[in-house]
């Protein structure tokens, strides 16, 4: 029971990771129709600047304003990093591309995330790095029953489930959030309402990405190591799990990330961690047989 | 070998061989003499060491593996990013049959195609409906798992992370592949084969179709290609071909491991596609050229050779999407169709095709007696060809067509009016099998036709237009009216692959019955014209005669004068008065009164999905419920 109810603690984790980097995906499928393959990328980015910020002024950040001061500053100076990362990232490699068609633009997402990745390589090295130490939030806080919780990882749980009804509100409940969803479903009828597309584009390769990178520097954080491409296991997880809640769909994505972490921590807790990749895998592929839509999605009709 | 050589010399030339430019042509083909000669020789330069054989050789591999996606990719459009699975099932089966049955490598070239093919089948036959995107992550993930699979060394078998190790040399009875350059030309036979066999399936009936599903899937079904099998059979080939280059690449470096079988595998050879150009063969030996080489030359920068490639990706789509060295299919003419014993003048053909209408487009039913004026009282005689049976169309909560009842009389008009969002287009997706009716009958013909799948539904006689244009657009047109006859053709893979003779009357058939159809059109002067190129209306006419290359008995026409001008409308209303003195029955959404008053002998009226009037079209003028439908109640 114990270990059960450990488990969906650590899955509640990492699925909100994957819930905030699947949001980017989820809004950039929504009104480009393209897999951002770059965005996993982003979210290593965001790790990075984190890590950097600790190391570099570990000493002044963290005696100023205290571990959690410091941790604030990471994530801060992480989302908008990896925010103006998006940005540039859609002037450089889609903006141009995007009337070429589809596969152009998957060919430039590809091309982008290759070099995103290699330039974090370049930048801070092939190897693991670990964050330091000292600006590691520590202490835990007894849960009901003797269930033990890292004060860190609660924080990381709440945090992201805040940014996660911030977004949701923004998007389902206010008139900017209905012009994005309007913009998904058909670009140009939303044009011709008057929705300024190029503004959509902005709000959307800017949050996205910043979520991305709030996620890399919380699982910097919470698992100490990264790596340069730490981005494309957790990005294709992601859009797992942007499929599972439902493609285009914004609380899809968030519901689809937070149950897709919980079921890969049971598998690995009780069945195999070596397998768990599979496992993951699988549930995407009987998904789309079964349920294409996902979980919350709905089926659209083919106009002919 | 050089008998090949030859022909692959021959046939790349005419594939990229300019219509009007001779010169052209003959630089090309002495480029591509220069290149060959150079390969062929390319061991043995004085400057070439054993490695740059070997690089060679990867080249080889990368361009089999290149061409494998490409039929995946390039030709049918599946987005398949997991190409590198298949790969890694055939170096695994090869590598795991010899090591413990000691099977000889060559006889493991065919069995891993066969492993690698067959389980393609098996994962693809459930989700190869997916919309791109969905696909794209599918075999992300198949990938995956087959990479994670190796890795945790099930049942001993694949030695986990490690690799396995000690796979042996492919032999002829004594004589063994062993050294660089051995390898390097056995590669290159096997390349060579299968584009021979590749530029063959591209100039066929297979090849169309699939170039037809990349285009557009809808008006691919609709125009009797059976999507799913041909998908299939693509997905199929192209993993059997990687399977082929995992055998040899394992038997080459006699070790695999699953580091050789990642997701950036996968990516690079997307990325050969797209850089040489969908469907287009040069542009994928380029594309392979350009992978292997450009880290060679880029060695002592190692660190930062990605990062270049990645940027270099992405300048390039920026600057020229469709790839270096696209395919033209416009430049061949009819020659470019691979179809042998034409004759070389296209008029002269057409001349023949004209005369011999008769028995390459056999006449429909006998053509009706002379009607003397349109809408002349012929409502009560012939018989129904096409009947609804209480249709009833439901889309969630929305009744699009309910217990809608509409006849066809056989030989006739017939025309479907209504407000716009009355169902009309609806009824025609149901009539033609793109939506399968919530409840309600569809019998053509005496036959019930309601369960049955738009690509058979055109094999049975009915062969229909879109509202918006669904024509190929980057196909020329003679190829567009060649989908047409598709399903009147039965060539599979393995004809196709030889051009067997049988499989080259057939195409001679389908292109003599499409010029004739496209002459009668007035569209031939455009035969070699890309459909895009084409101005809207004659787009329209040429989906028109797309449709009649199928033979139909009933052709259903949505919107067919919609965005015409006067003349244009004049023209199609003439055209299509000679397909009724054809045989062809025709049922029209039409909003053009003139157009239905002029030509319908009956016209029925739809409104919110129900019948409101079906009566001739000018007893029709003055009904009462028809007037309300279209200006409302009078108060």
């Amino acid at each position: 029971m114990d270990m059960l109810l450990e488990q969906l603690i650590n899955g509640l984790a990492i699925g909100s990771f994957y819930a905030l980097v699947a949001i980017g995906y989820s809004m950039v499928y929504g009104v480009m129709k393209l897999i951002n393959f770059a965005h996993g990328d982003l979210f290593t980015l965001g790790s990075y600047l984190g890590y950097t910020l600790l190391v570099v002024g570990s000493g002044w950040i963290t005696s100023t304003f205290g571990v959690w001061g410091g941790v604030v500053v990471a994530v801060l100076g992480a989302m908008l990093g990896a925010g103006a990362a998006g940005l540039l990232l859609e002037r450089v490699a889609y903006s141009p591309v995007y009337k070429a068609g589809r596969l152009p633009l998957v060919v430039s997402a590809l091309g982008a995330s290759i070099f995103i990745s290699n330039g974090i390589m370049a930048v801070w090295g092939p190897r693991f790095q670990a964050y330091p130490v000292e600006s590691i939030p520590t202490g835990s806080i007894m849960l009901f029953g003797d269930i033990r919780i890292t004060t860190l990882k609660l924080v990381t749980i709440l945090v992201s489930l805040a940014l996660m009804a911030i977004i949701y509100f923004v998007v389902e409940r206010t008139l900017f959030g209905s012009a994005v969803r309007a913009s998904a479903l058909d670009r140009e009828a939303a044009t011709i309402m008057g929705i300024d597309f190029r503004k959509i584009i902005l709000f959307v390769f800017f949050v996205g990405p910043a979520l991305g990178g709030l996620a890399g520097v919380f699982a910097g954080l919470n698992y100490n190591r990264i790596i340069f491409n730490l981005g494309w296991g957790y990005g294709l997880k992601a859009f797992t799990a942007v499929i599972l809640g439902g493609i285009g769909n914004i609380p899809g994505a968030m519901l689809g990330g937070l149950l897709l972490g919980m079921m890969e921590a049971l598998f690995e807790g009780f069945v195999s961690g070596a397998w768990k990749n599979v496992f993951v895998f699988v549930i995407l592929i009987v998904i789309l047989i079964v349920r294409p839509t996902g979980i919350i999605g709905e089926k659209i009709a083919e106009k002919v | 070998m050089s008998d090949i050589t030859r022909n692959i010399l021959e046939r790349i030339g005419r594939l990229q061989a300019g219509r009007d430019t001779a010169s052209n042509t003959r630089r090309l083909r002495i480029f591509l003499s220069v290149l060959v000669v150079f390969m062929l020789v390319f061991p043995f330069l004085p400057f070439v060491n054993n490695y740059w054989v070997d690089v060679g050789f990867l080249v080889g591999i990368y361009a089999l593996l290149g061409l494998s996606l490409n039929i995946i990719l390039g030709e049918v459009g599946l987005f398949n990013l997991g190409q590198a699975a298949f790969y890694a099932i055939g170096a695994y089966t090869t590598a795991i049959l010899y090591n413990q049955f000691n099977i000889p490598i060559l006889l493991l070239l065919p069995i891993s195609a066969l492993v690698a093919g067959g389980f393609a089948y098996l994962v693809a036959s459930p989700i190869i409906h997916l919309r791109g995107d969905y696909l794209c992550i599918v075999t992300i993930g198949i990938g995956e798992i087959v990479r994670i699979t190796a890795l945790n060394n099930p049942f001993g078998l694949t030695n986990g992370a490690n690799g396995i190790t000690g796979i042996g040399n492919p032999n002829f009875g004594l004589f063994a592949i062993r050294t660089p350059t051995q390898f390097y030309y056995y590669i290159w036979i096997i390349v060579a084969l299968v584009i021979l066999g590749l530029i063959n399936l591209q100039k066929s009936r297979v090849g169309r179709a699939w170039n037809y599903i990349r285009e557009d899937e809808i008006a691919a079904e609709a125009n009797g290609i059976d999507v799913r099998h041909y998908k299939l059979i693509a997905f199929v080939l192209g993993t059997a071909l990687a399977g082929i280059a995992g055998n040899i690449y394992g038997s080459k470096f006699m070790i695999i491991s699953p580091s050789n079988f990642t997701f950036m595998e996968s990516c690079l050879l997307f990325v050969i596609v797209l850089l040489g150009g969908l469907g287009s063969i040069p542009g994928n030996l380029l594309g392979a050229a350009i992978v292997v080489i450009f880290p060679e030359i880029f060695r002592q920068f190692a660190s930062y050779r990605l990062l270049f490639f990645g940027a270099a990706l992405v300048i390039m789509m920026v600057f020229r999407p469709e790839g270096i060295l696209p395919r033209r299919r416009e430049r061949g003419g009819f020659n470019g169709l691979g179809i042998s014993k034409i004759p070389k003048d296209e008029d002269a053909l057409l001349a023949r095709a004209v005369e011999n209408a008769a028995t390459i487009a056999p006449a429909q039913a006998a053509a009706p007696a002379p009607v003397t004026a349109r809408g002349g009282g012929r409502l009560s005689d012939g018989s129904f060809v096409l009947e609804t049976q209480h249709v009833n169309m439901q889309f969630g909560g929305l009744m699009a067509v309910s217990q809608f009842d509409l006849k066809v009389r056989e030989g006739q008009i017939t025309s479907l009016i209504g407000p716009n969002g009355a169902g009309k287009t609806t009824l025609f997706n149901v009539i033609t099998g793109i939506y399968h009716p919530s409840s309600g009958k569809v019998i053509f013909a005496g036959e019930d036709i309601t369960s049955l799948k738009p690509h058979q539904i055109i094999s049975r006689g009915i062969a229909r237009t879109f509202q918006n244009i669904r024509l190929f657009p980057s196909l020329t047109c003679i190829e567009n009216v060649m989908s047409g006859a598709h399903c009147h053709a039965h060539s599979g893979l393995f004809p196709s692959i030889f051009h067997a003779p049988g499989q080259q009357r057939e195409e001679r058939r389908i292109l003599d019955l499409a010029s004739y159809r496209l002459h009668q059109v007035g569209l031939w002067e455009y035969r070699n014209e890309l459909a895009k190129n084409l101005p809207y209306g004659k787009q329209k006419v040429l989906e028109i005669a797309r449709a009649l290359a199928s033979g139909p008995k009933l052709l259903v026409l949505d919107e067919p004068s919609s965005g015409l001008n006067d003349a244009e409308t004049e023209e199609l209303m003439g055209l299509l008065n000679k397909l009724l003195a054809e045989g062809f029955t025709l049922l029209l959404i039409e909003h053009d009164m003139n157009v239905v008053m002029g030509i319908s002998d009956s016209v029925t009226v739809m409104e919110m999905g129900s019948k409101v009037a079906e009566d001739l079209p000018d007893k029709i003028y003055n009904n009462p419920k028809v007037i309300e439908a279209y200006l409302g109640k009078e108060e």
